[in-house]
């Protein structure tokens, strides 16, 4: 598991220097940092793993194939396939306007990006149910078409886009100002058009950037709890995903069950750690 | 093709960084943008280029307009400072690029890209390279594939933005040969961004040294570097000796000292400078003519063909250089601490800007 | 030529008008809309209720809460991550690949499970609180444990470049120069991760001061002592109280954008020390 850290810095870190540390306060420093990590990271995530099959692997098995546990699933899933790919599209052509061009507002554009990044998940649900419960702005004209975007998938849907909206953007913004714009000036000299450009040229230098955005946003978008629960109602089988399902199991003393449905997640979130070290690794190959 | 720029300048917020700028370049000529940082020289190659607008002015290529025509249909030769190859693509990817996005119509078929690719790939020498990614390659070759990709859609204009800026001194100087004889096989007209004043004397057939989005001068290398027109542009090609003094019935008088100032008859009691090149100075342990001033060698330098002397002029402190011929040095037998006159044999007065107003 | 650089954004690459429509409309439908939508309703209250509203004392020591277990976290991460940082970046170790990917755990964990599994291990019977004298789960304790761990690798990720672009010859240098070991790290390189540091903090604070998830399950959730403010918005709106829950999520509002701005603000400071320089 040589990555382009240890890569970076051995032939650095090799030997005896003047501008390092006595071997017994590193081994001590390293031991306190992985102490930390153990106690914070991996302690947790092995308890969920352990938690899930404490009843054994019929109970397991039963816990994520119940009915209302595939109803979540299944909605989380919704939800990432329209969230994501919405907001990657944003992503791209939010980075492609404040780093290929100059204009007033730029930095405020910017910061407004980052917004829903700052801001507790919580509200992020509430301003929904502000515009479109009942008793909000667009309720009434909601009520007389009878849409339903509160307590329903639309808000849920909503409520995500806004928590996940800046992953993208937020990946390719610094990546493509480094990258600057010469190779799509040289690409238009070429006689290329601006599509052909975009296509040929942008694209393929943001890819990894790209999918490296989209892999966070993914991940946000599948665990997001605070501003889902908020809009959700918690409907059985309707509204309910994967988060706000676990957090019912839990609430109901169903701990095994909870854990099962929670150890999948937490398999989606190693998968999502070794993709993103996997993206690095590889951008950083080529330079 | 012919060039013409008529009339340009552009401004960026309050910086004036083209100011009515007129070159007529024929077709064919290598030309050299030669200037310091922020003259302005390659604001000018990108508007040629259409990778920018300028605010007033004209850019015809042989008879047409092109002043609004956008960069996609100028099909000029854009090669890019840092070569903006495309980190993703090949070589071969690289150079072939411009002929495989031309619209279905135009575009030849996949057997002539490929050849027009070797063919190109071959005359820059980097045939043995097509499979590589431009990271694999060193900044030489990378200049290389810009330039033959840059040539891949035949255009009839060559822009090169400071095209050995980024390489180190013994490659500069190979590509620099390699692009004159390029030049000379393919007679493309081709403009040339540089900052390096060796480089522009070196290739191009005509100089245009710019400073503070003005152009200075144009002329053949000979010519603006023998005579020079403005001060600038004796400090900017090479290295120059200042005698400051005073004008005074056609005569410079500096020090104890007067000589000819041609052109100046009429000036009187005014603040000038003379300019000179060290290997337009003469040294002589006596003082014949009146025009030389008193100076202590500081010291010599004498590596190469010609002897450097670094002199300090006995009444102002001030420092001159001059360049001897070995043969000349042998024969006076200089020594550091020895006291020498210096006489300037070709001096050029200007009156300072500031005094002149 | 670096002005001729910059001047290179006017630009003649295509698609500004197409790219900047639709980022704009996206922004204000998805972002502004909403979030006017606190102010709006915020103003219609009323002054006199606005403030009784958000100085309620069940509110107040939910604020007091929230801003002292998300400081406190804060801080703890700020220790630890330089640490982490430090030695991911300048000692190798076996398993170092792996332990630096599990960093960004927390990013990639859903807050619910992470929030059921750190409740699991602290409660009296838990792996780690059975060993423990005092009580964490259902305490404050408990609480800034959860928002240490949603805000660990804000620090380590902010530092770690850092560090990594960090020249040694500078450490090098202050050796030479005489200092020890002690002085080098306190004189040279803490200034130079300390705007990294600091932007860490900051991020890590703000994301902790919002956080729910994680923290509603190991809380306990009782009122004037372990509610924090997101779970008192949550609170007011499963109540129908509307005009409530927005007053105090304005409050929060206002201070996520002071936040942001000084977030904002190190960078730009940052930013400015390495141009001039």
């Amino acid at each position: 598991m040589a990555g382009h850290i240890p890569m970076q810095h051995g032939s650095k870190n090799t030997g005896k220097r003047t501008a390092e540390e006595p071997l017994w306060i590193r081994v001590l420093l390293i031991a306190l940092a992985l102490g930390f990590l153990l106690i914070f990271l991996v302690l947790p995530l092995i308890a969920i793993f352990i938690k899930a099959f404490e009843q054994g692997a019929s109970v397991y098995f039963a816990s994520i194939t119940d009915p209302d546990a595939l109803s979540a699933i299944k909605l989380t899933l919704i939800v990432v396939l329209l969230t994501v790919p919405l907001n990657a599209i944003f992503g791209v052509a939010a980075a492609w306007t404040v780093t290929k061009f100059d204009f007033k507002g730029k930095s405020l554009l910017i910061t407004i990006i980052d917004l829903p990044f700052a801001i507790s998940p919580v509200i992020a649900g509430l301003v929904f149910v502000l515009l479109f419960s009942a008793h909000g702005l667009f309720g009434e004209f909601l009520f007389e078409q009878d849409i339903k975007i509160i307590f329903a998938v639309p808000g849920i849907v909503l409520a995500t886009l806004f928590v996940t909206f800046p992953f993208v953007a937020r990946e390719l913004i610094p990546l493509m100002q480094a990258q600057g714009s010469a190779e799509e000036e040289a690409s238009l000299t070429l006689g290329a058009g601006g599509f052909k450009t975009f296509l040929l040229v942008t694209l393929p230098n943001i890819k990894w950037g790209l999918l490296y955005g989209v892999i966070l946003c993914n991940a946000r978008a599948v665990g997001e709890f605070g501003a889902v629960s908020v809009v959700s109602g918690h409907i059985r089988g309707l509204t309910n995903t994967m988060p706000l399902h676990i957090e019912i199991l839990y609430n109901e003393y169903q701990f095994s069950a909870s854990f099962a449905v929670a150890s999948l997640m937490s398999i989606l979130a190693i998968v999502t750690l070794v993709l993103k070290n996997f993206i690095e690794w590889k951008t950083s190959q080529h330079g | 093709m012919s060039i013409q720029i008529k009339e340009v300048s552009k401004t960026f917020g309050s910086f004036n960084a083209l100011n009515d700028i007129n070159i007529d370049i024929k077709t064919g000529e290598l030309v050299a943008l030669l200037g310091p940082s922020g003259s302005g020289k390659t604001s000018l190659l990108r508007i040629i280029a259409g990778l920018e607008e300028a605010d007033n002015g004209v850019i015809l290529f042989g008879e047409e307009d092109m002043t609004h025509i956008r960069t996609t249909e100028r099909k000029v030769g854009f090669v890019f400072q840092h070569y903006a190859l495309f980190k993703h693509m090949t070589v071969s990817d690289n150079v072939a690029y411009g002929l495989k996005v031309r619209p279905k119509k135009e575009r030849p078929s996949k057997k002539e890209i490929e050849a027009k690719v070797n063919e190109l790939l071959e005359l820059v020498k980097l045939d043995a390279f097509a499979d590589r990614y431009p990271s694999q390659l060193s900044g030489g070759q990378r200049q290389r594939v810009a330039l033959a990709r840059a040539l891949a859609v035949e255009p009839k204009v060559l822009l090169l933005d400071e095209p050995f800026g980024a390489l180190d001194a013994k490659v500069r100087k190979e590509l620099r040969r390699w692009l004159r004889r390029l030049h000379d096989n393919f007679h493309i007209t081709s403009i040339f961004v540089t900052h390096d004043q060796e480089e522009a004397l070196d290739v191009a057939d005509r100089i245009v040294v710019m400073n503070e989005g003005k152009i200075e001068q144009i002329g053949s290398p000979e010519e603006v570097y023998d005579h020079p027109n403005s001060p600038f542009v004796y400090d900017f090609l090479g290295n120059v000796n200042l005698f400051q003094g005073r004008l005074q019935n056609g005569k410079l008088l500096y020090g104890n000292v007067e000589i000819d100032a041609p052109g100046f008859e009429s000036a009187e009691n005014q603040q000038a400078v003379g300019y000179v090149r060290p290997h337009d100075v003469t040294i002589d342990r006596e003082d014949t003519s009146n025009e030389a001033v008193q100076a202590k060698v500081v010291h010599v330098h004498a590596v190469g063909r010609s002897v450097h002397i670094e002199l300090k002029r006995e009444d102002t402190d001030q420092f001159l250089e001059a360049e001897l011929t070995r043969e000349r040095y042998r024969e006076l037998e200089l020594k550091v601490g020895e006291d020498v006159f210096v006489k300037p044999n070709q001096l050029r007065v200007f009156i300072p800007e500031d005094y002149s107003i | 030529m670096a002005k001729n650089w910059r001047f290179k954004k006017h630009s003649i690459l295509p698609g500004f008008g197409l790219s900047l429509g639709f980022t704009m409309l996206y922004v204000s439908l998805l972002v502004l809309l909403p979030l006017s939508m606190i102010f709006i309703n915020t103003s219609s209250m009323g002054w006199a209720d606005f403030w009784a509203t958000v100085t309620e004392p069940r509110v107040v020591a939910s604020y007091k809460l929230s801003f002292g277990a998300a400081f406190a976290a804060a801080c703890i991460n700020v220790i630890f991550g330089v640490l982490i940082a430090w030695v991911l970046v300048r000692y190798s170790f076996p398993g170092k690949r792996v332990i630096d990917g599990l960093v960004d755990l927390p990013f990639a964990l859903p807050t619910a499970v992470a929030g059921i599994a750190l409740t699991t291990l602290y409660t009296e019977n838990g792996w780690i609180g059975q060993f423990l004298s005092f009580k964490v789960a259902f305490t404050s304790i408990g609480i800034t444990i959860a928002l240490t761990f949603i805000g660990l690798p804000f620090v380590v990720r902010m530092v770690q470049p850092v560090l990594q672009n960090l020249d040694q010859e500078m450490e090098e240098a202050s050796a030479i120069l005489g200092a020890n070991r002690i002085q080098t790290f306190f004189r040279v390189i803490i200034p130079e991760i300390l705007p990294a540091t600091l932007t860490g903090f900051a991020l890590a604070f703000a994301r902790a001061l919002g956080e729910y998830g994680s923290v509603v399950f190991i809380a306990g959730n009782m009122p004037m002592k372990t509610e924090i403010t997101p779970l008192i918005i949550m609170t007011k709106l499963e109540q129908y109280d509307y005009a409530g829950a927005t007053a105090i999520a304005a409050v929060m509002l206002i201070i996520s954008f002071v936040l942001l701005l000084l977030i904002n603000g190190i960078q730009w400071w940052t930013n400015r020390k390495f141009v001039h320089n």
